[in-house]
């Protein structure tokens, strides 16, 4: 048997080789993004080995939920009549809104803000990788999800769907550091784009003019610049904004509302259109 | 087999679920994978396969494809010219080297991110590969223990 790189002329060959070829698939993927049938044929054949690797947990997580469940029931279900019993008070009051605001929008001739066809999915994993915040979740192209639909919590803006493999997807959180998203101050109207910087409880608004009026506990919403998110979803909310004398722009910090690190299930709005 | 079996178990623990305060000190596998056979099997590695079979690694991180070969050849072609040396020393020593030749890697890891669009923080990969030396140990024994039970034991296993 031979080593690998036996000599050296043949060690630099086969290295050089490598390494081209390594450096052209990452031009091709990330410059011409040519090789998603790749990448969506590896998902696939690699679900076997995420379902293994996440069976500890999600047995874990099962044992936990049994034992509460043995400990709790009781309480747990008066706790849950009566939060049943408040939402559908204030359901009934959201419907005569709703049935308002419908009436008020169809007399401006103003079209239909918010469509409610959201797919709940459960988030399998998060890229262990710390600079990339992709999440995968458990429904893909067969539950009619696409590349680019929102992603959302209870609390507000998760993200946007970025793959979709058959029975599952990939989701860029807002966070991510590639990730930038449309919003407005929901006090003021004031528009800005809120930037990822790698951190999951951290965005940034950057390049606002000094004068800017923000401060902190504003809420940041999506404007609907762009098309790709409805406006209105909740994103922030504003902790800090710095303005630092002589410099002509000011940096404004916020913190998602969704708790992005402690987030298991998510709903896809698949009534947005989106690609596949 | 040895391959197989090492390389699915390294895929799974990529795959494997940590908490997302524990990144900053999650070992990278997918080079301890490697740094092991570049070292004690070099002999049987075959550079395609090793290309091969880091872009499921690429898939499982969400980094470019082709950016785990590009680190996998370096790494190879560092230890295997490296490797008769480092075997004849000490299990720590051969931590120390291990974490010098991943932080080569880290520091190459980190200009291929940037490239490819990310913002990556550097004493995140300093951290992963202090957690990648201290893990080069256990990390050893299980392959190990594995190319035993496959039956394809090298002469240097102990």
């Amino acid at each position: 048997m031979r080593p690998l790189f036996s000599r050296t002329s043949v060690a630099i060959v086969r290295f050089v080789i490598a390494v081209t070829f390594s450096v052209a698939t990452m031009v091709v993927d990330v410059r011409f993004e040519a090789l998603s049938f790749v990448r969506q044929a590896l998902k696939t054949s690699l679900w076997p080995i995420e379902k293994l690797a996440s069976a500890p947990q999600e047995f874990s997580r099962s044992f936990a939920q049994w034992l509460s469940f043995r400990v709790s029931l009781v309480g747990r279900l008066e706790s849950l009549s009566l939060d049943n019993e408040r939402l559908k008070t204030e359901q009934l009051k959201l419907q005569t809104l709703r049935a308002e605001n419908a009436e008020l929008r169809r007399l401006l001739s103003v079209k239909e803000r918010f469509s409610e066809q959201l797919l709940q999915a459960e988030i399998n994993r998060l890229s262990n990788d710390p600079f990339i915040h992709r999440a995968t979740i458990n429904r893909g192209f067969l539950a009619s999800v696409k590349k680019g639909q929102p992603v959302l919590s209870a609390d507000g803006l998760v993200g946007q769907v970025v793959a979709v493999y058959p029975h599952a997807s990939e989701v860029l959180l807002v966070t991510d550091s590639t990730h930038q998203l449309p919003v407005q101050v929901t006090r003021t109207r004031d528009r800005a784009i809120a930037i990822g910087v790698g951190l999951l409880n951290r965005l940034e608004l950057r390049n606002l003019p000094d004068t800017v009026d923000m401060v902190s506990g504003d809420l940041l919403e999506t404007s609907g610049l762009g098309g790709r998110f409805q406006s209105g979803i909740p994103v922030a909310r504003v902790i800090d904004v710095i303005r630092s004398p002589g410099q002509p722009f000011a940096r404004v910090m916020a913190v998602p509302i969704a708790q992005l690190s402690r987030l298991s299930l998510v709903m896809v709005d698949v009534s947005t259109e989106g690609s596949r | 087999m040895t391959f197989l079996v090492t390389w699915v178990a390294s895929l799974l623990l990529i795959a494997a679920p940590f908490p997302a305060f524990m990144a900053i000190a999650l070992p990278q596998w997918g080079l301890l994978f490697v740094v092991w056979w570049s070292l004690m099997r070099n002999y049987q590695l075959s550079i395609t396969l090793l290309t091969f079979s880091s872009l499921p690694i690429d898939v499982l991180y969400g980094t470019a494809l082709g950016m785990h070969a590009f680190i996998f050849a370096l790494l190879a072609y560092v230890l295997t010219l490296l490797g008769p040396r480092v075997r004849q020393v000490n299990l720590v020593m051969q931590s120390v080297v291990v974490f010098f030749v991943l932080l080569v890697a880290s520091a190459v890891s980190y200009w291929a991110r940037t490239l490819t669009g990310l913002d990556p923080e550097f004493y995140i990969l300093f951290t992963q590969t202090l957690a990648s030396a201290i893990f080069w140990a256990p990390m050893r024994y299980l392959f190990e223990r594995i190319a035993n039970f496959t039956g394809e034991a090298g002469a240097d296993s102990s």
